[in-house]
């Protein structure tokens, strides 16, 4: 099976490791000491969940032989799911962003007057994983994109 | 075909992406648009800088519009604040066919008959008698020549300008009434007596121009007032300038042989009292030895008012004038009066330093009383009073005593202590007008019909008064209502205090004649908590019932809750005329609904305004109404209080010093760098209004240099200065409580234009918030044309004597209808853009010795009585300044009060404007650092463009050498905080008239942008999802 497989398969598996990676850093951020702990935000886990495993699943469905109609239907439903999954990735980013905004200007752009106790380790610490957390979302959307526009199985000789 | 496929699928997906980004993101720039257009150098708004386009609009289009509606007003004040206080006879209305005898000196020149804070001045001014005469009264010509001629000769002098010296032309009579009665010091009673008419130029047959059967007298007094005076009990002199023991707020001999004389040669003698200090009418009372026919209410005139009270006077309006204060025999009654001016500690002197204090090196510094104005170096703490009636001021005291002797004998209100009367105490005996007290010339009644309390965040109590016209004229009517909260055997073990009557609130009605009006009247719940301040330690809630009632007066409340009770005449009730009480009844004791406002814990800030803090022993028994003979005040003045008897002597002689707070060393300040931002339209958007914690707001102070952040504080001037880093406007500050004192001159016209003609008495007595508040809309439009916005505009101190010099600039002696009326004062300005600053908050209820006199108390008055008169305008309205007061509470000087300015002020009561010190007058009392501390935005000097702590030699503070840029560099909490009163400062003048102008957002290349983009995005995404669609179908089709 692994033969049959494309590039563009290769690469949206990539998107789903990253995907995971980025749901990795981000819980890792939520959970540490911090500013950002337990600051959670709204469905991202599963959006991030559903966008991986809804790539996941095209490259799969791609890969099975099939004929005739259900041929149509699955490569119909793979492209969807090829779509969908960056989709799923650019609202958790836009979210993510959105959410961590202010907290990272407080912690790098405070005023001078405050910014000693803002700028505590655990703070800095946090700040930088919430940026880890989007750059390698940020990083996934991009791929997962590039893999929308590769076919995910090898052509057959005919 | 394959490779379209994967190209549209491709497409799509990068289409959809965008969709999502930009259509989320819409959502994420406008959180952040200010910042964005910081960062970007965009600007999302545009100024509109014509006047249609202003925040704040005139409601009138020429000047001689808003003349008018500021002179229709005060006209209305006059109608409105009438009090007919006693109506015999028929006395009143007057008989248009009756001879009007005008006698007293305030007849014809009544108070104040000098123009200036109290007076507008303007050139149609009304007085009394040009009223009368107007209104087609027949005015007798006889008196009216021997007193203008011959007693009053009204003529010009040249006197000195208090604060300048220079001599200005003033208005002086022959003999006039004594304007100001000096601080605590005799008073002279300046009534000529009929015995010296002759003498002074009247006909030896004068009473024979009178004809008795058809002539009314209509006699005036006086009592003058202002600030820095004090009224002494005792100290009243006559005309002669003899010493006569008696009280200078009650009639003196010479007046009443005025009296004798009016109902000598008149029919019927009617009195108006031309003060806003209670005076005390025993003599001419019910009963009295001069009994007369009538007396009236007319407060402390201004230039257009006495057409208003003539129109009352005369019946063609309606008498609907309340009184604000409690009327009483003798003042030596009110429990208040026992500590009142107060005395030394018996050790004051150990304060004192002679060159020990390490902020004043070598100077001797004494520690006692200083004059209004400074001038000598004291620490002025050698001074205190004992508050301690507690809540029961005015009425809450004698309606509480009258309600307990009927309902509570056990709790001893029959005692002889604060009997003035007679060897028990007796309220018919005590009391001779109640507040609340108002005659109406149209008999009518209110009726409550329906209570609801929202115990809610911000809920109300909302109450539907019916009121039923019972004549046969269509007329206006006045309606109050009180409440008694319940007064359990917690509040009793605790030392809650309660007053058997509250009032509430007030509205006026028009109603037909015979018809019926509802009326309904809200007022906010919270105003029904008491404060608990020895067991839970925050705002509760006794359960039980909770009694309203619709009636005329506080006396005419208490009786109806006590037949609501059940109690009758036989039980000592003085009358079986009682009206309907409503119930409302709260299961369980609630000590939770009040304990945090504003989302923050409610709970104890002053528990050191008690003296037994400092003395550790039960000094002082405050005033409970569980034993009226035991906890009656007794003068503490007289009890020998030492501070080196102290468990905490170092702590009180160091409160005493002003050293509330000490500069400190260990945490360096940094140093304001100037970030581009600046004070002007284009960066304070909406966004900015409406959130003082934007950071913006943050960003703008903390370019201000150290010097200038804590120069400008403490240096606040009349006027704030331009702040370097920041390009501030330059705010004048304004007086007075009458309206602005600057005129306004017409150049087309030439005519000079006043707009103080505001009357504090009389808008009290008025008992009309919308009033009030109709008022303040001319005040703030008066600003708009004068272009002056910031305005010392009122004044909210509690009256808790009748012997306070300033009583005329405050409302009452009851903080609820301070509370009401400050409301409407203060919203009025607010939406006009104005800042009204109303004085002196923090117990300034006496001039004397104000500026260093510590006053104890409970923290249950603390927060019941001076403070809640101010919480109406500065928290339940949208007040933007507030002035506070001179004096100390407890051994804190009130301008270093955290708990009062901090924790109450700013974080229960949420509010953000601008906080003045009074005049600083005693670098030794008030203490710059503290001030800042305690969150004071500007401290008021004459001083202008000195913003700065390097102008004194050396390059030191000029006021406080102490003080330098090295001194407060190593105090970051100090230069911090004076940057965050800076910020509030800006941020009410952002919010006010000052930045008026509008706002219009404009889209920005970024807006643009965006748009394109998700419009692009969804269409393409849509387009590209049915070509993936198509191709992948017909792909799968060419390959079978």
């Amino acid at each position: 099976m692994l033969k049959k497989m494309s590039v563009g398969a290769w690469i949206a598996c990539c998107a789903v490791i990253l995907m995971i990676a980025s749901l990795i850093v981000y819980s890792v951020n939520i959970g540490s000491d911090g500013y950002f702990k337990g600051r959670a935000v709204n469905n991202l886990t599963l959006w991030m969940i559903v966008a991986a495993v809804l790539l996941a699943g095209a490259v799969a469905i791609k890969q099975m032989n099939l004929k005739g109609s259900a041929a149509t239907c699955a490569d119909l439903a793979s492209g969807l799911m090829q779509i969908g999954s960056p989709v799923l990735v650019a609202l958790s980013l836009i979210n993510l962003i959105a959410s961590r905004v202010e907290g990272l200007g407080f912690i790098y752009f405070s005023n001078a007057d405050v910014i000693k106790e803002v700028q505590t380790p655990a703070n800095m610490a946090s700040g930088t994983g919430a940026i880890a957390s989007m750059v390698v979302m940020g990083v996934a959307l991009v791929v997962a994109i590039v893999a929308a526009f590769c076919g995910l199985r090898k052509k057959e000789a005919k | 075909m394959g490779k379209l496929s994967g190209f549209f699928r491709g497409m799509a997906a990068l289409m959809a992406c965008l969709l999502v980004l930009s259509t989320v993101g819409t959502g994420v720039v406008e959180s952040y648009r200010s910042a964005l257009d910081n960062v970007l150098g965009t600007s999302s708004y545009e100024t509109i800088t014509d006047e249609s386009a202003a925040r704040f609009k005139k409601d009138y289009a020429t000047i001689e519009d808003m003349m008018a509606a500021a002179k229709a007003l005060a006209i209305r004040e006059g109608e409105e604040g009438t009090v007919v206080m006693k109506n015999d006879n028929g006395v009143l209305p007057l008989n248009a066919d009756k001879q009007v005898v005008l006698f007293g000196l305030a007849s014809y020149a009544p108070y104040p008959y000098t123009s200036g804070d109290l007076r507008a001045g303007n050139a149609d001014a009304v007085d009394l008698l040009q009223a009368l005469e107007d209104a087609g009264m027949k005015v007798n010509e006889t008196v009216k020549g021997f007193y203008m001629t011959g007693i009053l000769n009204k003529h010009i002098e040249q006197v000195p300008n208090m604060w300048t010296g220079e001599l200005v032309d003033t208005v002086a009579y022959d003999n006039i009434y004594v304007a100001a009665p000096g601080d605590m010091t005799s008073y002279q009673v300046v009534e000529v007596p009929p015995t010296m008419f002759e003498e002074k130029g009247a006909p030896a047959d004068w009473k024979s121009s009178i004809d008795k059967e058809n002539a009314v007298a209509i006699v005036t007094f006086a009592r003058g007032a202002g600030e820095g005076n004090t009224y002494a009990p005792g100290s009243a002199t006559n005309y002669a300038g003899e010493a006569t023991g008696k009280d200078p707020l009650a009639l003196s001999d010479d007046e009443l042989a005025v009296i004798d004389v009016a109902k000598e040669t008149c029919g019927q003698v009617l009195v108006l009292i031309n003060s806003g200090n209670n005076m005390v009418l025993k003599e001419i009372a019910k009963g009295g030895a001069h009994e007369v026919d009538g007396i009236a209410y007319i407060g402390v005139i201004n230039d257009y008012q006495p057409i208003g009270i003539v129109n009352v006077l005369t019946g063609k309006v309606n008498a609907t004038g309340a009184l604000p204060d409690t009327y009483v025999a003798d003042n030596a009654s009110i429990p208040a009066v026992v500590n009142f001016g107060g005395d030394y500690y018996a050790d004051y002197e150990i304060v004192g330093t002679e060159g020990t204090d390490s902020r004043y090196p070598g100077e001797t510094i004494a520690n006692t009383k200083a004059s209004s104005f400074g001038g000598s170096s004291t620490y002025n703490g050698g001074h205190y009073i004992v508050e301690a009636e507690g809540i029961y001021v005015g009425y809450k005291y004698f309606e509480t005593r009258y309600f307990d002797s009927v309902m509570n004998p056990q709790f001893n209100a029959a005692s002889a202590k604060g009997a003035t009367q007679g060897d028990t105490w007796d309220y018919n005996k005590e009391v001779l007008y109640s507040f609340g007290h108002g005659l109406s010339y149209l008999e009518y009644e209110q009726t409550l019909k329906n209570v609801q309390v929202d115990l809610s965040e911000n809920g109300n109590v909302t109450a539907e008064i019916e009121i039923r016209n019972l004549s046969d004229k269509d007329g206006y009517f006045l309606a109050q209502l009180y409440v008694q909260q319940p007064y359990t055997e917690y509040d009793r073990t605790n030392l809650v205090e309660k007053s058997a009557v509250n009032f509430l609130t007030s509205g006026k009605a028009q109603v037909k004649a015979g018809g019926t009006e509802t009326m309904k009247l809200t007022v906010p719940s919270k105003y029904l908590a008491s404060y608990d301040y020895k067991n839970a330690k925050t705002w509760i809630l006794d359960e039980g019932d909770y009694l309203f009632t619709a009636a005329p007066g506080s006396h005419a409340a208490a009786n109806n809750f006590l037949a609501h009770l059940g109690k009758t005449v036989a039980d000592g009730m003085d009358t079986d005329k009682t009206g309907a009480v409503v119930a409302w009844n709260l299961a369980a004791f609630d000590k939770t609904t009040f304990a945090t406002a504003n989302g923050h814990e409610v709970t104890n800030v002053a528990d050191d305004a008690d003296l037994n803090y400092w003395t550790g022993t039960n000094t002082v028994t405050y005033l409970s109404r569980q034993d009226w003979d035991a906890t009656y005040p007794i003068d503490y003045s007289k009890v020998a209080i030492k501070l080196a008897d102290s468990p905490k002597k170092d702590e009180w002689i160091a409160e005493l010093r002003g050293q509330t707070y000490t500069i400190q060393t260990n945490d360096p300040a940094n140093e304001g760098t100037d970030r581009g931002l600046r004070f002007n339209a284009a960066s304070i958007q909406d966004e900015q209004l409406a959130n003082v914690n934007d950071e913006y707001w943050d960003n703008l102070v903390s370019q201000i240099t150290i010097d200038e952040a804590v120069g400008a504080v403490i240096h606040g001037g009349s006027s704030s200065d331009v702040l370097t880093h920041v390009d501030n406007p330059k705010v004048i500050q304004n007086e007075g409580v009458s309206g602005f004192t600057a005129a306004y001159n017409d150049e087309k016209t030439g005519k000079t234009y006043r707009f103080n003609v505001h009357s504090q008495t009389l808008i009290a007595s008025s008992f009309n918030p919308d009033l009030a508040y109709e008022w303040g809309l001319i005040e703030g439009n008066s600003g708009l044309w004068l272009q002056r916005y910031d305005l010392w505009g009122t004044g909210l101190t509690q009256r808790r004597t009748p012997y306070n010099g300033r009583n005329y600039e405050y409302i009452s002696e009851d903080p609820m209808l301070t509370n009401r009326i400050a409301y409407g004062i203060l919203q009025g300005c607010a939406e006009k853009g104005i800042m009204n600053g109303p004085k002196h908050m923090g117990f300034n209820d006496q001039e004397h010795n104000r500026g260093g006199v510590s006053a104890y108390m409970t923290e249950q008055k603390f927060r019941e009585t001076d403070l809640r008169g101010f919480q109406g305008g500065l928290s339940d309205a949208d007040g933007m300044a507030v002035m506070i007061a001179f004096n100390r509470i407890g051994a804190t000087n009130a301008a270093h009060h955290v708990g009062m300015l901090q924790k109450i002020l700013r974080d229960e009561w949420g509010y953000t404007g601008l906080i003045s010190t009074d005049m600083m007058n005693n670098k030794y009392y008030f203490n710059a650092e503290s001030m800042v501390m305690a969150g004071i935005t500007q401290v008021a000097d004459f001083a202008q463009n000195d913003n700065h702590i390097n102008e004194g030699e050396g390059g030191v503070d000029k006021t406080w050498a102490y003080i330098s840029v090295n001194s407060v560099k190593n105090d970051g909490a100090l230069v911090k905080q004076a940057r965050e009163n800076l910020k509030y400062q800006l941020y009410t003048f952002a919010n006010s008239a000052v930045l008026n102008v509008s706002t219009r957002k404009v889209a920005t290349w970024y807006d643009n942008a965006i748009s394109i983009i998700r419009t692009v995005s969804l269409i393409l995404t849509i387009c590209c999802g049915l070509a993936f669609i198509a191709t992948t179908v017909l792909k799968k089709k060419k390959e079978a």
